[in-house]
């Protein structure tokens, strides 16, 4: 007996994370999954009534709007993020005096909530006290910038304050990548004739490649997750007009009782981040296996 | 005391099958070496000795008990890692005392286990050091002083030496030859260096692909090799072999432009086998240049013998050539004056050459 | 030749330089203008820009964000609110991160058939969306009778914090030689003897990694704090926002500034006492999966 708990205490100790891992990961996925097949409203109800949820998702211009706007920011910010992160790593990379106080200030945006960002933009993007005011103190008389407020362009405000927000982060990323490159390769690009530029191009971005994957699949799970910054920035407005995913969610799920579906916008989101974790967790798993 | 007994060993993992029908019985106070090129199965076998890993099938017994269910700790035996394995949040006492203190030995009796151990091992003005704040050799020590302490019935090696420095590699090879003279405790000691083999082995056993090839003395692997794979194992610079064809009992060899018919000893053998070429076995050091003093002895012949390279040692220097179109290393004393392009007498002494089957790389006998 | 070479090279590293500092500044900006806005005066902000300084220091707006501040309903401040988010934080930090500790060294040093499936499953849930469990999770904190309760949202942080904490541990022991645990199983040492002996005294810096992560994790969430608190147990990110979305009377926005900050402030102060294991904490949950 006391043999038997010896040899299985490592599968006892794992067994409770193990029971609510199936239980509150994968048993309420399967969950959320059945409820999306339903009509439910305010509660949840079982009359099954296949897909129709997701076709009314599809058919709800809101939701349109929803991930329309999720592309855009996706791409906006990966890609200024991903840009931005990579240079300041590459300037940083040059031996910098009190490299450390700049980057502990690149980064700090990091340790910060996403509410507080969304409230200190917010007010910085104020269309009348804000930086429109600014410019004009400044001399930049009728500087007009009010995108907080405008349909179109509220989205980008999304962006400007995300990219603040983790781009830092994406810089620290680089960096260390950087940091662990061997110096005897680029050592010898430089004694090959390699001008500074020649030598990121062609020796040091191509070893970049797993920084950049990793990257983006971090910065594409902040941006398919992030409600927070919404709420706080936008609140999804004006009106819709910068809703994404998850705001949809929250706000047909909790705000107007539509229980089945914000169950199945909840699906898509899922459905949406598998699409892209799947390959990765593979490559991950798989290189772990050629270890 | 601590014998072992091995009984049809089998171990694989997943479908590769690491172990396979080991057999193997180890004396009491007997110093025996697992050998084998990386991938054999040897730190497998001590593993599973060691209760590391458990078996497929088969039983380990030590001291007359069946351990082959018991957990390590449960077998009273001790190991040196080949990292060494010191706990390193530990000093160097703790980490020798580790185990007693888990075996619940009171303190009085540790500290003088300690004393002793590190008198005998001469650590006594480290035992504060954290393992970080030792050289390679020093952590070597404590290694072995942790596996000291408990006075076990079996000492474990993996590989203890791998990680020293060519000088302090022989140097600790003869403390762990001395230490065994003077514990007189079983020593499983697993390498894949022929020359610790050599030194410090009462037995050797090859492993290859998780088979046992043989068994025997330091002597018995030299010079009596079942098969081609340990004969080319043992020894350096090692074995030469060559394909010879076969004529009235002789073999054909082909040096320096000329031919010759070689005398050889196992004709017996040679007859058995019905074969018309076979595989060659010599060890360079009976391929000199002309000795004076030993006449008389039928086995040594004359060839002359091209040299390609030449590589001095410094004791003495080897010389390479071709014999049948393949490469033949002969040991020629330093002052013998030959150099690349040379060509010269070889005095060729086959008394303790031996014969292969080309195909199944087995001796014929 | 070589004077020109030296300007060249040193305009290069000023370049450089410029476009550090200038960013440095981009980043630095909005804690620039929350701070300085917390510390005018309504009509200073109407009147002045973001970048002036307050002509006229005052902490009016602090004091009234902490403790008088309508965030809803109520206009207690942010204090109550802080208190929750500690008492919330807290323990599901604690927790969290013993289990991640427990589950971190079975999956790399105790592996049985199956733990690298579970380990697989695990890891996935640092990545699923939440919102997929919102929920079922409402529904159990119901049926469990903590719906709107601090112990919930512990419930609730502990249980998808694990699979963060997991693989910080998981990873972190993975890197600690095996040879170890066997010359301890050899020594007669058993499961939690080794784990004692041996890795905890190795774990320090883990530990702070992944408590530091969790803290900042939780103490930054909003999502679950807006689903499963209640008027009262709300966290002080939910109490922000409601703060800053409440318009009774005039916007006051010093005071939604001088709440960020109160807000963002121990976080940041983490960050600038231990920002090297932050960062690693970013760093390892994210490159290495």
């Amino acid at each position: 007996m006391l043999n038997f708990l010896e040899k299985n205490l490592p599968k006892i100790v794992l067994a409770p994370t193990t029971i609510v891992m199936v239980v509150c990961m994968y048993g309420f996925i399967v969950w959320t999954g059945l409820l999306s097949l339903t009509k439910s409203r305010m509660m949840p109800q079982w009359d099954f009534v296949g897909l129709d949820q997701y076709r009314r998702l599809f058919a709800n211009p809101r939701w349109d709007v929803a991930v329309d706007n999720l592309f855009v920011f996706l791409i906006l910010f990966i890609i200024i993020a991903l840009v931005l992160g990579l240079f300041l790593a590459i300037f940083l990379d040059q031996k910098i005096r009190a490299e450390g106080a700049i980057r502990t200030i690149y980064l700090y945006p990091m340790a910060i909530s996403f509410i507080v960002t969304g409230t200190a933009w917010k007010w910085i993007l104020n269309p009348g006290l804000g930086i429109e005011k600014l410019m004009n103190d400044w001399g930049f008389v009728g500087f007009e910038f009010r995108w907080l407020v405008e349909q179109d362009m509220a989205i980008y405000t999304i962006v400007i304050a995300a990219v603040w927000q983790s781009s830092g982060f994406v810089m620290a990323l680089f960096l260390a990548g950087l940091r662990g490159v061997d110096e005897n390769l680029t050592k010898a690009a430089k004694i090959d004739g390699a001008s500074t530029v020649q030598l990121y191009w062609h020796v040091v971005l191509p070893l970049m490649r797993p920084v950049f994957f990793s990257a983006i699949v971090i910065l594409t799970h902040i941006a398919i997750k992030s409600f927070d910054l919404v709420q706080a920035l936008t609140g999804g407005g004006p009106g819709y007009a910068s809703d994404l995913p998850a705001n949809f969610m929250y706000t047909f799920t909790f705000n107007r009782a539509q229980i089945g579906l914000g169950a199945s916008s909840a699906m898509i989101m899922l459905f949406g981040v598998l699409a892209i974790l799947i390959p990765y967790l593979y490559s991950e798993l798989r290189e772990k296996n050629h270890d | 005391m601590g014998s072992i007994s091995l009984n049809n060993i089998n171990k694989s993992f997943g479908s590769t099958e690491v172990l396979k029908n080991i057999n193997l019985d180890i004396a009491d106070g007997e110093f025996l070496i697992l050998i084998g090129p990386s991938g054999c199965g040897k730190s497998t076998l001590m593993n599973l000795i060691a209760g590391l890993e458990d078996l497929n099938s088969g039983e380990i017994i030590i001291d007359g008990l069946n351990v082959s269910d018991e957990s390590p700790k449960d077998r009273d035996i001790a190991m040196v890692f080949q990292s060494y394995a010191l706990y390193p949040t530990m000093n160097v006492a703790r980490n020798i005392c580790f185990g007693l203190e888990m075996n619940k030995v009171p303190k009085s009796e540790q500290e003088s286990i300690l004393k002793r151990v590190s008198e005998l091992l001469q650590i006594d003005h480290l035992l504060d050091r954290k393992p970080g704040q030792l050289s390679g050799g020093q952590r070597q020590r404590v290694a072995m002083g942790r596996a000291l302490a408990r006075s076990p019935k079996v000492f474990l090696f993996d590989e203890p030496l791998s990680n020293l420095d060519a000088k302090l590699r022989v140097e600790m090879r003869t403390e762990i030859k001395k230490l065994h003279k003077r514990i007189g405790t079983t020593m499983v000691y697993v390498t894949h260096d022929q020359i610790e083999a050599m030194t410090l082995a009462d037995r050797i056993a090859v492993l290859k692909d998780g088979e046992l090839q043989q068994i025997g003395t330091p002597y018995e692997i030299y010079n009596d090799p079942v098969s081609h794979f340990v004969a080319d194992f043992m020894g350096s610079p090692g074995m030469n072999f060559i394909e010879c064809i076969v004529k009235d009992e002789n073999l054909i060899i082909e040096s320096g432009g000329k031919k010759y018919e070689i005398l050889i000893p196992c004709k017996d053998a040679l007859n058995k086998s019905n074969l018309d070429v076979v595989l060659l076995g010599i060890r360079p050091e009976m391929l000199t240049e002309v000795q004076p003093s030993t006449v008389g002895n039928k086995f040594i012949q004359k060839v002359k013998f091209d040299v390609e390279v030449i590589e001095p040692m410094g004791a003495d220097t080897v010389a390479i050539g071709q014999w049948n179109e393949t490469e033949v290393m002969v040991r020629l004393s330093p002052e013998s004056g030959n150099s690349a392009g040379n060509g010269f007498d070889l005095q060729v002494d086959t008394s303790k050459a031996i014969l292969f089957d080309p195909s199944s790389g087995l001796r014929l006998r | 030749m070589t004077s020109l070479k030296l300007t060249k090279y040193n305009i290069g590293r000023a370049f450089i330089y410029l476009i550090l500092l200038f960013f440095a500044f981009l980043y630095l900006a909005p804690l620039y203008v929350m701070f300085t806005t917390s510390l005018k005066d309504i009509e200073e902000i109407r009147s002045g820009n973001l970048m002036a300084l307050p002509i006229d220091p005052t902490f009016y707006a602090w004091k009234k964000a902490w403790s008088s501040a309508c965030t809803g309903s109520e206009c207690n401040g942010l204090a109550p609110y802080f208190w929750n988010s500690v008492r919330i934080v807290v323990p599901a930090v604690i927790i969290s991160t013993i289990v991640g500790a427990f589950n971190g060294y079975v999956l790399a040093k105790w592996k049985f058939k199956g733990s690298e499936f579970l380990f697989g499953a695990l890891l996935f849930g640092c990545f699923i969306p939440f919102q997929v469990i919102l929920l079922p999770m409402a529904k159990l904190l119901g049926m469990l009778g903590l719906a709107n309760t601090v112990t919930g949202l512990v419930l609730v942080h502990v249980i998808y914090g694990v699979a963060f904490t997991t693989l910080f541990f998981r990873n972190y022991y993975v890197g600690i030689p095996t040879e170890l645990v066997r010359a301890a199983k050899l020594d007669g040492a058993g499961f939690f003897a080794i784990f004692r002996h041996v890795f905890i005294p190795l774990s320090a810096p883990i530990f702070v990694v992944t408590i530091i992560w969790q803290f900042t994790q939780i103490w930054n969430d909003f999502l679950f704090g807006v689903v499963y608190s209640g008027s009262g147990t709300q966290p002080i990110t939910v109490a922000l926002n409601n703060l800053v979305n409440t318009s009774v009377g005039g916007k006051e926005y010093n005071v939604d500034m001088a709440a960020a900050i109160i807000a963002a402030l121990p976080t940041l102060a983490v960050y600038v006492i231990a920002g090297k294991y932050f960062v690693r904490g970013l760093t390892a949950g994210a490159v290495k999966g």
